[in-house]
């Protein structure tokens, strides 16, 4: 098959001959071209096996392979085609009232609806190939959806005043409607005006024109997004943006509103725009006789010019008793000897897999008469795509002049234009255009009319002006919107539409649709209605009405037409369903864009990676879990208890909190009483929750007057400050608070030999008596870096933590790996830590702590100042509250009985059959020489020498069990004397 | 063939000036409620004031996903039997739920999340409620497509398979209980909005409607997202923030993925519902609002984080996103109580993001509560003095936090 270029796949398909492109949903009927823009799954194709590809909005390429979706057989004789007889036997709703009794055949039968529903085919072990993604984050004064000719106009009036303007077209061109429109307007063929305006739009400076490039939606604070569908010059196939706008002008047009007849579904039963644009757009003759059903003007103009491009039109049917604009119409028409039946519409389509003919009756009833044709043009008139609009929030209500749905208030910094707010006259939509851009510029403090606009006809007083921003008075500004305002009022205002929704003898022996994509009928609206599900936001989740890939578009307005006309409520009182983002559909690839794993590395990564680091994610940082081959650490844990080693603590979260009220503020967050600090040494605290859950731990040292130094953990480092700022916020307190997390880089040196290899860095005194356990100094360390040195001991071993600028910290690794040579220093991970640390009984935050305890909880509650009611400590509250509590879980260590299995992390604690509590980590020790755990229990059974009982039970039915005792947490030297030598 | 017999689901009614209870909320909590006070508690005085149509709330705008793989005893006995329901249900209500019991599978990401799945399976196992731990190969075998190699962010350490589980039509669900409450004779009243709640020494007497006031004996409080609004009409303070949570379904496609799957590093699920979409959600926005908005960033976080998860999917395209309430309690279980200050007022709310998976069980035992005064057993854990105790439910490993402060 070939094509042209600038075909889409459906364009190419139709020239080639391809009339029916798939089958639907339920029935399997088959169905054809209706639509240009993806307005119903119709033409869902698979393309490059990729499923659910509209055709009619994906360009033609060379070598695609293309093939029919939801078709069993061919699509011209689809194996399921017969159920399409059967519809009585499946009403709206129908699975909910079967399959259900027996239950036993229920799973039976869901699976058979399974394999029925859905309609492209995805292979889940297939890669997607589908080429590079990008994305844009756009900033403008306006942005303006819809690049027809008042989406132009306003971008135009809006960039007069230097504002910046982005303009988004969904169709690969600018010019709406009027690009494929030969009618003669003042002189001028219709989209020669089209060119002309984009060719000023394309012109302007500050007018950024974005084409092939739908809306997803509008979306709060005037975000608007969407995507940019490439072309080959482009670097990506498709590419996301956001553009966070000021003010956005909406001008999004409008769309056929379906005229709902018996069998309007058949493959060659399409809308004015489709086979009007298949002839002048794609030079592919929609048919060789074609009836048109319309109800306005724009039918027959499209009518009159298909006709005169060949295609023999047999006749209009007209919905409207009269309001054609215009005597040449109806000159043209006796001219051309069409036969025009003013109120009549289509009211069946004949032929099963193609049109072949259709029946034409009055509204008011009466004879029918028969007509051949193969190509049926037939709408209810136009109805606006109040999608982009319905995104931005706004609210609507059924106009019955126009006959569609109207904002009846818009959110701020939104401005409407063009044939969606029922215009319909070409100068009229362009001036409204011109009205919205100017709005939405004095909206942005612009001076509209200060441009020289070469070629605008009214505005003539504009075109003296001195351009420059600053040159045009406020006065002489309002004046050129005022006058494109009066402009506007003198136009033609928006023409009646037609209130007409179905043709006579609806639903006759026959299904006549308001939905395609979910073969939504007349039919099952009336079966809605009679379940008592009578209000169109309930008829489209118990039938489907607009919940496929054409979303509102086909069903919206009609649906509630209907249901209105059905109930006997005026049409007014229609309230239509919710119009939902995305407008467009975006497949994930290009919403996900290229990646965005952003994580951090340390300063130390690179020379951790060389000694053989295997990382893990930790938060937002890729941290060494282990060195080498051996992920028990074994090795890197005996170091640490006798020898010496080294970890790069560097997540760690490093602050300073200065100012006069800096100690307020950290008696309040900090459970302890930090005024009780001393200097030179480290004050290890804790912060609580209002609840007194364990939130973070750390030291605060005293750096000078009203000046602190402290330390959170590595998953707390992002919410400090916010956290001090929330907790102090009605205080009014004066204080500093700098994160200094990732400009200080860390490394802990542990171990018997850890003052050994520090000795070597450092000219300093570090010996036990000038440099006792928790002291801070700053010493300097090799060629003169100065470091802040906190001797503590979380791995239970004498240890020195170094805090030096992150770009140094590489530098003392390097002096710690060549001093510690001698001693056979290594570097330790996290997994080597967190043995070491549950060793020695100090708990990890989220490990050992959890909802359910408070600080006292988990054996921390010494650390609570409970004297202090002046500060009002964040939790202390809670804590006070919980004080004397029975049925607590509480944390205790455990000595596991040597059994078949030892227990792992996770594994519950049980008494009979009773959870009682689980162990948060247990390890077997090499150190100890036994398996300890440390576990949340009960505090019934949390006392030392208990005897509990511990199960997990992976698999069903593969329970493991073993025993423990209970006792104290600190393992591993309790008194803390390796700390202090 | 009463397929064929398009007849009404649930009738009109009068509305009258007085019932014995009113129940505020015509989601599946407060249907629920109604449906087994009149059937099992021969209660059929009874009405059900929605202000909208029933089910606009989180009831139709829910994943449907249900299961009971949740963290503590007291929650997992709740659940499962609310499992257990579905089928009892559709066999009661004559009306097919389209339970469908496919699994779910809940993926770890880190060493730290396995451990907190051996101890979720222990417990549903030592429950007898079906779970298993299942290593990366397992999961891909379980689920094709998922990406187990170490390309995600978070690579896949393995997953929780949870048998039980599945999705359930929920619409079906809403329709169902308003049938089986409606032939029991309950009042379903559609587009009334509760104003006002009257009381008289220290009973409730009535409400306030859009349509009138309406006396009562007993008034139950189920208005989902709503509830604390409703609660704060009496000046009773909820220690409930009510978040958006957003959801999005992709184009229909044939079935392929026949599990649920669940990611909490990712903060995504997804389902591929009867229809064949891939329904997706599992995002709160962080600040208290009402207004029900999907936003730009949360369509694109999805797309990232479901691109990883299983990379065919991305050429996949989002065809709808919505957005619910979820009202979250400080540790993400449910307050079901009897006893706020009041006779005869009870209240069941703070479910978060559970109220669809607990709804026929939740309103089977508060039909209970409130038809004999006594609170049963399996509510226990739920009642709302635990927060001024300190007594959080432990359904959440970690603290939970809202907000952007922590």
């Amino acid at each position: 098959m070939t094509g042209y270029a600038g075909d889409t796949v459906a364009s190419a398909l139709y020239g080639a001959g391809v009339r029916i492109f798939g089958r639907s949903l339920k029935y399997h009927r088959p169905r054809g071209l209706y639509s240009m823009e993806g307005e119903s799954a119709n033409t869902f194709m698979s393309i490059d096996g990729v499923p659910n590809e509209c055709a009619e909005t994906t360009e033609l390429r060379a070598g695609m392979a293309v093939a029919p979706q939801n078709v069993h057989g061919d699509p011209r004789s689809d194996r399921f085609g017969f159920l399409s007889a059967f519809d009585r036997l499946m009403p709206a709703g129908f699975y909910y009232h079967l399959f259900h009794r027996p239950q036993f055949l229920w799973p039976v039968f869901q699976s058979g609806l399974r394999r029925m529903a859905g309609t492209g085919v995805l292979d889940p072990l297939r890669e997607y190939g589908g080429g590079v993604r990008s994305e844009r984050y756009l900033n403008a004064d306006v942005a303006v959806v819809g690049g027809g000719s008042a989406g132009m106009a306003a971008a135009l009036a809006a960039g007069e005043s230097g504002l910046r303007v982005c303009l988004f077209e969904r169709r690969d061109r600018l010019g709406g409607h009027l690009a494929w429109r030969v009618r003669e307007l003042e002189g001028e063929p219709l989209y020669r005006r089209a060119e002309a305006l984009a060719a000023q739009v394309q012109a302007a400076e500050n007018v950024k024109v974005f084409t092939s490039s739908p809306a997803i939606g509008v979306w709060g604070e005037n975000l608007v997004t969407g995507f940019t569908v490439g072309t080959e010059d482009d670097p990506f196939r498709e590419c996301h943006w956001e553009c966070r706008a000021r003010t956005v002008v909406i001008a999004a047009g409008c769309m056929d509103r379906p005229l709902v007849f018996n069998h309007n579904d058949r493959p060659g039963v399409m809308q004015v725009g489709t086979a009007w644009r298949l002839a002048r757009s794609y030079g592919v003759r929609p048919g060789k006789s074609v009836a048109f059903s319309v109800a306005d003007d724009l039918g027959l103009e499209a009518a009159i010019d298909l006709d005169d491009l060949g295609v023999r039109v047999r006749f209009i049917a007209d919905a409207r008793e009269s309001g054609q604009q215009g005597a040449a119409v109806f000159e043209a028409l006796c001219d051309r000897a069409i036969p025009l039946f003013p109120g009549c519409a289509v009211s069946r389509a004949v032929g099963r897999k193609r049109v072949r003919g259709c029946v034409l009756r009055s509204l008011k009833g009466g004879r029918s008469r028969r007509f051949r044709c193969d190509l049926l043009v037939a709408n209810a008139g136009m109805q606006p795509r109040i999608g982009t609009l319905a995104t931005a929030n706004a609210r609507f209500e059924y106009c019955t002049h126009t006959h569609g749905y109207q904002p009846t208030d818009l959110p701020p910094g939104v401005f409407v234009a063009g044939s969606m707010t029922g215009l319909r006259d070409p100068r009229s939509i362009e001036a409204s255009g011109r009205v919205a851009g100017y709005g939405a510029a004095e909206r942005c403090g612009g001076r509209p009319g200060n441009v020289a606009r070469a070629g605008n006809r009214v505005m003539g007083e504009g075109q003296s002006g001195s351009p420059g921003r600053g040159s045009v008075s406020p006065s002489r500004a309002s004046r050129a919107v005022e006058a494109a305002r009066q402009e506007a009022k003198a136009l033609p205002g928006p023409p009646p539409g037609c209130g007409v929704i179905h043709a006579p003898a609806i639903g006759r022996g026959a299904k006549a649709f308001v939905d395609l994509d979910e073969d939504g009928t007349y039919k099952n609206v009336k079966e809605s209605i009679a379940r008592g599900l009578d209000v169109p936001e309930l008829a489209k989740r118990f039938a489907g009405f607009g919940l496929g890939p054409g979303q509102y578009r086909v069903a919206g307005q009609n649906l509630a037409m209907i249901m209105a006309d059905l109930r006997g409520d005026p049409v007014e009182k229609a309230r239509a369903t919710t119009v939902r983002p995305p407008l467009a559909a975006p497949s994930i690839a290009t919403l996900a864009g290229p990646g965005h794993d952003v994580h951090k590395r340390t300063p130390l990564h690179a020379e951790q990676a060389a000694r053989g680091a295997v990382f893990r994610r930790a938060g937002p940082w890729q941290r060494a879990r282990h060195f080498g081959d051996d992920p028990s650490c074994r090795d890197e844990i005996l170091s640490v208890r006798t020898n010496v080693g080294v970890l790069d603590s560097s997540p760690l979260g490093k602050f300073r909190i200065h100012g006069p009220d800096a100690l307020q503020a950290l008696q309040r967050v900090y459970i302890s009483d930090m005024s009780k600090a001393r200097p030179g040494y480290c004050k290890y605290s804790a912060m609580c929750n209002d609840m007194g859950q364990l939130m973070d731990d750390g030291v605060v040292v005293i750096e000078g007057r009203n000046d602190y130094y402290f330390t959170t953990s590595s998953a707390r480092a992002g919410a400090t400050v916010e956290w001090f700022r929330f907790h102090t916020r009605h205080d009014g307190w004066d204080y500093n608070l700098v994160n200094l997390t990732d400009v200080l880089g860390s490394l802990n040196i542990a171990g018997p030999n850890a003052r050994r290899v520090l000795e070597r860095l450092t000219g300093d005194n570090v010996s036990n008596e000038a440099f006792p356990y928790l002291a801070c100094r700053r010493i300097t360390v090799g060629d003169g870096v100065e470091a802040r040195c906190l001797r503590l001991g979380f791995v239970g071993e004498l240890s020195f933590e170094l805090h030096a600028p992150a770009s140094c910290v590489p530098y003392l690794w390097d002096l710690v790996m060549e001093a510690g040579a001698d001693f056979g220093i290594r570097p330790f991970g996290l997994e080597a830590q967190n043995c070491l640390r549950a060793e020695k009984g100090h708990v990890i935050i989220g490990t050992e702590s959890e909802q359910r305890v408070t600080l006292t909880d988990i054996g921390m509650g010494w650390m609570w100042d409970r004297e202090d009611t002046v500060s009002k400590k964040v939790g202390a509250p809670a804590l006070r509250a919980c004080v004397g509590q029975t049925g607590r879980l509480k944390l205790v260590g455990l000595r596991v009985e040597e059994g078949a299995k030892a227990p792992l992390d996770g594994t519950l604690v049980v008494d009979g059959d009773k959870i009682v509590g689980y162990v948060c980590t247990t390890r077997s020790s090499e150190t100890l020489g036994w398996q300890y755990g440390l576990a949340l229990v009960h505090k019934e059974h949390a006392f030392p020498g208990r005897r509990i009982h511990l199960c997990h039970e992976e698999t069903p039915g593969e329970r493991v069990t073993s025993t423990a005792f209970v006792m104290s947490p600190h393992f591993y030297d309790p008194r803390g004397q390796r700390l202090r030598r | 063939m009463s397929w064929l017999r398009p007849r009404r689901l649930w009738h009109p009614a009068p509305l009258k000036r007085h019932y014995e209870v009113v129940i505020i909320g015509g989601g599946i909590h407060g249907l629920a409620t109604a449906y087994y006070l009149a059937r099992t508690h021969g209660i059929r005085d009874v009405a059900v004031l929605e202000s909208h149509y029933i089910g606009f709330g989180g009831s139709g705008r829910n994943t449907a996903i249900v299961r009971a793989n949740q963290r503590t005893a007291e929650n997992v006995r709740l659940y499962d039997e609310g499992l257990k329901l579905w089928a009892v249900l559709t066999d009661e209500l004559d009306f097919n739920l389209m339970f469908f019991n496919c699994g779910t599978l809940n993926l770890g990401h880190s060493e730290a999340a396995m451990n907190g799945i051996r101890m979720l399976a222990s417990t549903h196992n030592l429950l007898e409620v079906k779970s298993e731990v299942l290593d990366p190969q397992q999961c891909a075998e379980v689920i094709p497509g998922l990406d187990i190699s170490d390309r995600p962010a978070f690579p896949i350490h393995g997953g929780l398979y949870h048998p039980p589980g599945g999705i359930v039509r929920h619409d079906a669900v809403v329709w169902g209980l308003a049938k089986g409450a409606s032939a029991h004779g309950v009042h379903i009243h559609q587009g009334c909005e509760v104003r006002g709640i009257d009381t008289r020494d220290g009973r409730v007497t009535g409400v306030r409607t859009s349509q009138g006031a309406i006396g009562c004996k007993r008034l139950g409080i189920m208005a989902g997202g709503y509830g604390s609004a409703v609660a704060a009409m009496l000046g009773i303070e909820l220690p409930i923030h009510p978040l958006t949570i957003q959801a999005m379904v992709t184009h229909p496609l044939k079935p392929f993925l026949h599990h649920v799957f669940s990611s909490g590093a990712y903060h995504v699920y997804a389902n591929q519902t009867l229809k064949g979409e891939i329904a997706t959600g599992a995002h709160m926005d962080p600040q208290v609002n009402y207004t029900t908005d999907a936003t730009a960033y949360y369509l694109k976080h999805q797309a990232e984080a479901l691109g990883e998860l299983m990379p065919a999917l991305r050429g996949v395209r989002f065809m709808r996103i919505w957005s619910g309430l979820a009202d979250m309690t400080p540790d993400m279980a449910p307050i079901m109580e009897g006893e706020l200050g009041y006779e005869g007022l009870y209240l069941d709310a703070g479910w978060g993001y559970f109220g669809f998976k607990s709804g026929p069980v939740a309103g089977k035992y508060m039909a209970e509560y409130m038809s004999t005064g006594q609170r049963p057993d399996i509510l226990r854990a739920f009642q709302l003095k635990r927060f001024l105790e300190g007594r959080y439910s432990g359904e959440t490993a970690s603290v939970m936090k809202y907000g952007h402060w922590d």
